[in-house]
């Protein structure tokens, strides 16, 4: 049965990637600029050039063979180089995920530690004082514009005390060598003598920007977590649990905890596309040399592989972990089954 | 659930707490953060103008045969220990530092010191096309503009330390030239390596030089790591590295400063100044600098091409309002493309040509009574000439509507602007200059001649016989007097035909935390941090 | 003095009266309903209201703090910007700009999201189960994403953005409204009102939307804070309103340059569009309080 619905998963996100595939391919055709330059990134192609390019990129045959090419050439890493720099597409984004998956990631982590306990708290207390400053506060946190907020936080806390740099991953007198792009990862796997201070370093840097881009899915989080926690302690057998003579805490944690938070599992997954345009903002802010940072950029340099590229990369990146959560969420709770 | 929110409280706490302690200054490392604007195009000069690039790699990785003196204004040696012209003017003779030693780098390791060969190998390879890496890169744009192809017959060494430069024709602005940062002297060991391993792209993108500092690491668009050059011929500096960090936003450049992650930075935001100079820990060092911000049109384009519809344009913006509003008060005006420091620089008789109603009549002579739609260009970064051009355009775009111009704004991501530039993709364009010497020639020439319409750097597309006469024989005379009258009628002529609209003449500003030492400014761009220290 | 009822009497009240009794005591929520319509009111009624051009630039008055500052002035009562706009006029355009366009995309957005919802909602079989899956696909691109690409193609611009938000929203009203009708499609009167021989238009029109309006609303409320932050975002990065436009992202952008003079021409868009979103939020929450409330009676 599971191999089945596993299959099924598969076969839809095979169906998925064909289609933001022909998606991407057509982008080619709809940016402006001209078709050869789109798809290759080449500038100022000589005609003897265009003639091969041409015949290399079967753009004289009909588009489904074009698509197909273009597919091919997906596949095996060929994708167009950059107008700005260029260099593959592929290979400059390869460079510049990690910066943000390590910066989303953090902030994903953040956003649990606090939002599902606060959750729990307001939960737990409904109506009580300590529920209403929780929703209230996460209510504030949920309409704040996210690039403003950045702002704030950098008056306050590095130009008026001047406690936390304003932009990058690290001081940029250390000298890390950028073996997995990782920065704390790539600080403890280098032999250089300033490892401790390089560390406290890289994680001052990372910190406003973490607490920045966490804000929004924390209080995403608290109000999930409560709402979600709420509805099982309404539940019947919560209640004949209570009957029985369990205390709160022995309700709460064998029976309502589990239940509730698997709802806020499948979240996260939902969170994570949220969390991508949060980053992209938050590295422009912060000078975070991430792929969001680089899409952006692309788009003021009306640099058109690099926008497909991207959107491609980072459409696949989202669909993925989203339909992992799921399937994880499905694995884990027999109810969300319907094999 | 109490247990693990009060864990991940601590956890933050403890986070907070050691994040938050102010930087105790010892990092393991001595090096100094200069931040500037943008990304260096190459790193020879030899290829590039862009003042940017020069301040990021010239005088850091370079030395010049000769260098200029900031205060006097006076050649002195620097890797020529000496030099002598011919009384015709047509030949010049260089001898030659000893024990000059290039940089040691993962790249390269030089077996010799420096001798005439790395210098005839330099210069040889702007002035020789079948000069191996002659076509390696499609334009030396600043020797381009100043003829030197036409100027320059031969360089030979005559001795193992002595090189000779023979001219076709008398120049008084050579020994300018040299000086500049443009000028940076090559390794010739370096390139033969190269041209031996087929790797002739490599010369301009891994330098080697003589200068202060030694190339380590760049990363497009965020920084330029440079070591100390041990063996540097003048008294080195104590700092083990220089960190040219790559911050385009000037907002985000004054926020590195105050927080300290830079602590060099120049400053064309004026605005911040007054902040700045009011706070202990930062000095601001002034200095006045040969640039000047203007709005070219592109001549060549209707109706643009229209010498009083230029003129109507000039007199429509009210220049004092964009000083006030752009430069903050700290510019002057400029009513000539040179500014007033300048020995070839006489006041004009009208002051402030600011005349709408002029202008309006002018644009009816002209045939344009109604108006017409014009682009304004305006570059997207900040230089020191022009701090701000899209809150200048706005400004202008809002004189126009005066006499009724309606100005379309358009702004590019700078290396796509530079490229349509090139292209004269544009109707006019908000940009500048800074000068490279003191000459006159430098603001001239570069800007309006014919030969620099086909390099690139006259964004006027103006090509003018009368004028080129003018600036050429300005320089086949080595009379000041007679320079001063021809450059005269130069700047009277191009008053009248408005090619460009020369706005303004701005100061450099340098900002340093106080404890850093030893910074000197050149006057005519470019920075050197070969003796700085940090305390 | 109570009515004399002589024989029992079946007092309902209508369901919006009764959404309203929950909701007007929710004291957040009310106050959120009214800083919303001072919003619409402004957005609507701008042009005629604002004391100077909002546009209008004035060399003489470049930077001015706010009049409760010592060098302010009375007739500039929020100062002005870099380039002597007045800045409570163009902070005033901006509600036009920021949350009235906001509201025409969720409008516009919602519309076409219902009849794709309902088409959907109406069908069964593989081609309704292939448009879902490309629905919940279409759900987890990121806005942003959609913008930049719509920006690539279209160019930067207000409008360009508008769409892309648009386009953005429109797969969650989509997957609401066919979840909604779904839902609908279950309940015992529905069937009934199906036995008595309607056909599915008539069971749409006059039995299911009726039924699902409020939660339309429910669902352009949530829509509409993010419309808000989208087009504040975007004009922020300078990829939506281009300046001189009054857009309170791009108000923010362009101030940027003298945050550190003056401090207000940045925290005063930003605060508005905090507030903004503030507002429909608790609205939201309200009146999704008083929904459930109104269920549970």
């Amino acid at each position: 049965m599971i191999l089945h619905y596993l299959f099924r998963r598969l076969f839809l996100l095979a169906f998925v990637f064909i289609a933001l595939t022909v998606f991407a391919f057509s982008l080619g055709y709809l940016f402006p600029g001209d078709v050869l330059g789109n798809f290759t990134g080449l500038r100022n192609i000589s005609p003897a050039n265009e003639m091969i390019l041409t015949k290399q990129l079967g753009l004289e045959q009909d588009y489904l063979q074009q698509y197909l090419l273009f597919l091919q050439r997906l596949l095996h890493g060929q994708w167009a180089l950059s107008f700005s720099s260029q260099q593959n597409v592929l290979t400059e984004m390869l460079l510049v995920m990690p910066a943000t998956l390590e910066l989303a990631g953090y902030a994903l982590f953040l956003s649990l530690l606090i939002g599902i306990p606060l959750g729990i708290v307001a939960a737990v207390r409904k109506d009580k004082w300590l529920d209403k400053l929780i929703s209230t506060l996460a209510l504030v946190g949920f309409s704040m514009p996210i690039f403003w907020w950045a702002l704030l936080l950098i008056m306050v806390f590095s130009l008026s005390l001047g406690w936390l740099p304003t932009s990058g991953r690290l001081g940029v007198l250390y000298e890390i060598s950028p073996n997995t792009g990782f920065m704390l990862l790539d600080i403890l796997l280098s032999d250089v003598s300033y490892r401790q201070q390089a560390l406290f370093d890289a994680i001052r840097h990372m910190l406003l920007p973490a607490v920045v881009l966490a804000t929004y899915p924390t209080t995403v989080m608290i109000r999930f977590t409560r709402d979600s926690m709420l509805d099982v302690l309404d539940q019947n057998y919560i209640k004949t649990a209570r009957a029985k003579g369990l205390t709160r805490l022995q309700v709460l944690y064998t029976h309502g905890l589990r239940n509730a938070l698997l709802p806020v599992t499948r979240q996260v997954g939902l969170q994570f596309s949220t969390l991508i345009t949060l980053a992209m903002i938050t590295e422009v802010i912060f000078s975070w040399p991430g792929i969001g940072r680089w899409l952006i950029d692309s788009i003021y340099q009306r640099n058109f592989p690099a926008i497909q590229g991207g959107v491609l990369l980072v459409s696949s990146l989202v669909i993925l972990v989203n339909m992992l959560t799921e399937i994880m969420h499905t694995l884990f709770n027999p109810l969300a089954r319907k094999f | 659930m109490k247990p693990s929110l009060c864990l991940s409280l601590a956890c933050l706490i403890a986070v907070a707490t050691n994040g938050c302690q102010p930087d105790s200054g010892n990092i393991g490392v001595s090096g100094l953060v200069y931040c500037v604007e943008g990304s260096p195009e190459s790193f020879n000069p030899q290829l590039v103008t862009s003042g940017t690039t020069i301040d990021a790699i010239s005088q850091h990785l370079y030395d010049r045969l000769l260098d200029i003196d900031a205060q006097s204004g006076e050649f002195i040696p620097a890797l020529a220990k000496s030099w002598q012209v011919s009384p015709d003017g047509l030949s010049y003779r260089f001898i030659l530092r000893d024990n000059v030693a290039f940089h040691h780098t993962a790249y390269f390791q030089p077996s010799r010191f420096l001798n005439a060969e790395d210098v005839v190998f330099t210069f040889n390879r702007v002035l020789l096309p079948q000069h191996p890496f002659h076509q390696t890169a499609t334009e030396y744009p600043y020797f381009d503009s100043m003829e030197w192809r036409q100027l320059v017959a031969e360089i030979k060494a005559i001795g193992p330390m002595e090189v000779e430069f023979r001219l076709n024709k008398p120049d008084s602005s050579f020994l300018s030239t040299l000086a500049t940062d443009f000028s940076a002297v090559l390794s010739a060991e370096y390139g033969a390596r190269l041209l031996a391993r087929n790797a002739l792209m490599e010369l301009d993108q891994l330098p080697v030089g003589t200068g202060p500092f030694l190339f380590r690491q760049y990363q497009k668009d965020v920084l330029i790591r440079y070591y100390r050059h041990q063996q540097h011929w003048r008294q080195g500096s104590n700092l083990e590295q220089l960190v040219i960090d790559i911050v385009p936003d000037s907002t985000k450049r004054i926020a590195k400063l105050l927080t300290h992650e830079c602590d060099v930075a120049p400053i064309p935001r004026l605005a911040e100044l007054q902040l700045l100079s009011q706070r202990k820990d930062f000095v601001v060092d002034v200095q006045t600098s040969m640039n000047v911000g203007y709005w070219a049109f592109n001549t060549q384009k209707p109706p643009l091409n229209n010498v009083k519809v230029r003129q109507a344009l000039a007199l429509a913006i009210n220049k004092q309002n964009i000083l006030q509003a752009v430069y903050f008060g700290q510019a002057e005006q400029a009513d000539s493309l040179l500014p007033p420091t300048s020995w070839a620089y006489q006041k004009p008789a009208v002051a402030d040509p600011y005349d709408p109603v002029r202008a309006r009549t002018l644009l009816a002579e002209a045939g344009f009574a109604k108006g017409f739609s014009l682009d304004i260009w305006a570059m997207p970064v900040q230089r020191l000439y022009n701090p701000n051009a899209l809150k200048m355009a706005e400004l202008i775009q809002a004189d126009l509507a005066l006499i009724g111009v309606k100005a379309h704004i358009v702004s590019y991501e700078w290396n796509t602007f530079r490229r349509k530039l090139t292209l004269a993709e544009h109707d006019s364009v908000l940009i500048g200059w800074s000068a490279d010497n003191a000459d006159p020639d430098n603001f001239l020439r570069p800007l309006l001649s014919c030969a620099s319409a086909v390099s690139g750097s006259n964004r006027a597309n103006w090509c003018d016989e009368h004028f080129d006469n003018l600036l050429q024989q300005a320089v086949n005379t080595a009379d000041l007097n007679e320079r001063r009258a021809f450059y005269l009628q130069a700047q009277q002529y191009q008053a009248e035909q408005m090619p460009l609209v020369p706005i303004a003449h701005s100061k450099r500003f340098q900002v340093r935390s106080s404890n850093i030492t030893g910074v000197q400014i050149n006057p005519y761009g470019g920075i050197n941090f070969a003796m700085a220290g940090k305390h | 003095m109570k009515k004399l009822r002589l024989y029992y009497e079946e007092h309902n009240k209508g369901p919006l009266k009764l959404l309203w009794k929950h909701f007007a005591p929710q004291h957040f929520a009310f106050f959120g309903l009214v800083l919303l319509l001072i919003l619409l009111a402004l957005a609507v009624l701008t042009p005629f209201l604002t004391p100077h051009n909002p546009y209008l630039q004035n060399s003489q008055l470049l930077l001015l703090p706010p009049s409760w500052q010592d060098s302010g002035l009375v007739s500039y009562p929020l100062g002005t910007d870099d380039l002597g706009r007045d800045l409570m006029s163009r902070l005033m355009l901006g509600a036009s700009y920021t949350f009235g366009l906001a509201i025409l995309a969720v409008v516009g957005s919602l519309l076409v999201g219902l009849i794709l919802g309902a088409l959907s909602g109406m069908s069964k079989g593989v081609k309704s189960s292939i448009f879902n899956h490309l629905l919940d696909l279409a759900l987890t691109i990121p806005s942003l994403l959609l913008a930049i690409v719509i920006v690539a193609v279209l160019g930067p611009g207000l409008l360009n953005t508008i769409w892309a938000i648009m386009l953005a929203l429109l797969p969650q009203f989509v997957h609401g409204v066919r979840n909604a009708i779904a839902q609908q499609l279950k309940q015992d009167y529905v069937t009934a009102y199906r036995l008595d021989g309607a056909n599915r238009r008539q069971l749409l029109f006059s039995v299911i939307l009726p039924n699902t309006w409020e939660q339309l609303v429910l669902m352009g409320t949530m829509a509409l804070s993010t419309a808000v932050l989208d087009i504040a975002a975007l004009g922020f990065l300078g990829i939506g309103a281009q300046s001189p436009t009054a857009e309170w992202g791009a108000m923010i952008a362009d101030s940027l340059d003298s945050i550190y003079l003056a401090p207000w021409t940045v925290a005063l868009p930003g605060l508005l569009i905090f507030i903004t979103v503030l507002a429909v939020n608790l609205v939201g929450d309200g009146l999704r309080v008083a929904m459930k409330k109104r269920r549970e009676n």
